[in-house]
């Protein structure tokens, strides 16, 4: 039996040792959705599970991973295309190859939890595209405009 | 003359009726397809909507953002993609009624001491939900969700407090059974 205390501990140092290094929100949900197992959809963190135990950082990852997915889906798509700018910066990669994968590929979809609503989800899904969209024709003006 | 006039009229809100329900079928087609076997069967949502999610959903903040920018292929994006979400959010709701008027079906078959008042009275706000959730469907074809905002957020008020009047409802019932077998 997972004692809530326990996770509330836990989550607090998720907090404080991962998720405050992660300069953005779409950062810090995409690196809570990579510690869930594709095939299984459990969470696993090596260093939580060290501290606590496994059971305790798997919920505490559950619960984050929710609350960055909620926060995520309820920006405006002002703050959101801010946001993906934040991460594209952070990623350190080509701006054109990044936004060609993920309007291809729609890595995202994978950043959201098993058991939302499906109508959020879709939000999410479809705010990302248009915020994908509005970076694209940034670029592309700015291009033009040299 | 008065007659003619109002045949025409009546055939030109059946053709926009009409129209709207064309594009919506098409829109709601894309957005199923989109989704896939990931989407969870229609009303059997592990939870609702919250009133923040629909209102960012239906908001005109994100709509002036996007004209702001002036350009013409995204803003077709953008009310395609919002449509398609805003009918499905619509098309969940109705099912969440009907998930919700089915429990209640089956909870008032077994109770021995039904109100028919209360009844009709259920029964009436189901088929007003219903209702609602139509002509937003054909609203939102017609006029696109930013503009629904309001309307929107009345039928999630509206749906919520139904909710949890018949949540009360039931657990009433079943209670008054349980008094009911412990006394016999």
């Amino acid at each position: 039996m997972v004692k809530p205390l326990q996770v509330q501990e836990a989550y607090e140092d998720l907090l404080q040792r991962s998720l405050s290094r992660i300069p953005c929100d779409l950062g810090r949900l995409l690196y809570l959705a990579s510690t869930r197992d594709y095939n299984t959809g459990s969470y696993h963190h090596d260093g939580l599970a060290d501290r606590f135990s496994v059971k305790v950082a798997r919920s505490a990852l559950e619960i984050a991973h929710r609350q960055a997915f909620y926060k995520v889906a309820a920006l405006s798509l002002e703050d959101l295309v801010r946001d993906l700018a934040a991460y594209l910066e952070s990623s350190r990669e080509n701006p054109e190859e990044f936004l060609h994968t993920w309007q291809r590929l729609e890595p995202y979809r994978i950043a959201i939890p098993m058991e939302v609503n499906p109508t959020v989800a879709r939000l999410f899904a479809s705010n990302v595209r248009l915020a994908l969209a509005v970076l694209r024709l940034r670029r592309e003006s700015s291009h033009s405009d040299r | 003359m008065i007659g003619l006039w109002g045949a025409l009229a009546a055939a030109v809100v059946l053709l926009l009726v009409l129209l709207a329900w064309v594009r919506t079928e098409a829109w709601s087609k894309d957005s199923r397809s989109d989704w896939g076997v990931s989407d969870q069967e229609q009303g059997e949502s592990v939870e609702a909507c919250s009133p923040e999610i629909v209102s960012q959903l239906f908001s005109a903040r994100d709509s002036k953002f996007i004209s702001g920018l002036e350009s013409p292929g995204l803003k077709n994006l953008f009310r395609r993609e919002r449509t398609a979400v805003a009918l499905h959010w619509v098309q969940e709701t109705s099912a969440f009624i009907s998930k919700i008027m089915r429990r209640h079906l089956e909870a008032s078959r077994l109770s021995a001491d039904l109100e028919i008042a209360t009844e009709a009275k259920i029964l009436l706000q189901y088929a007003q939900l219903k209702l609602y959730c139509g002509i937003l469907v054909v609203l939102i074809g017609l006029l696109g969700p930013q503009r629904l905002a309001g309307t929107a957020l009345y039928a999630e008020r509206f749906i919520q407090r139904i909710g949890e009047g018949l949540a009360e409802f039931q657990l009433a019932a079943q209670l008054r059974e349980r008094d009911g077998s412990e006394s016999l």
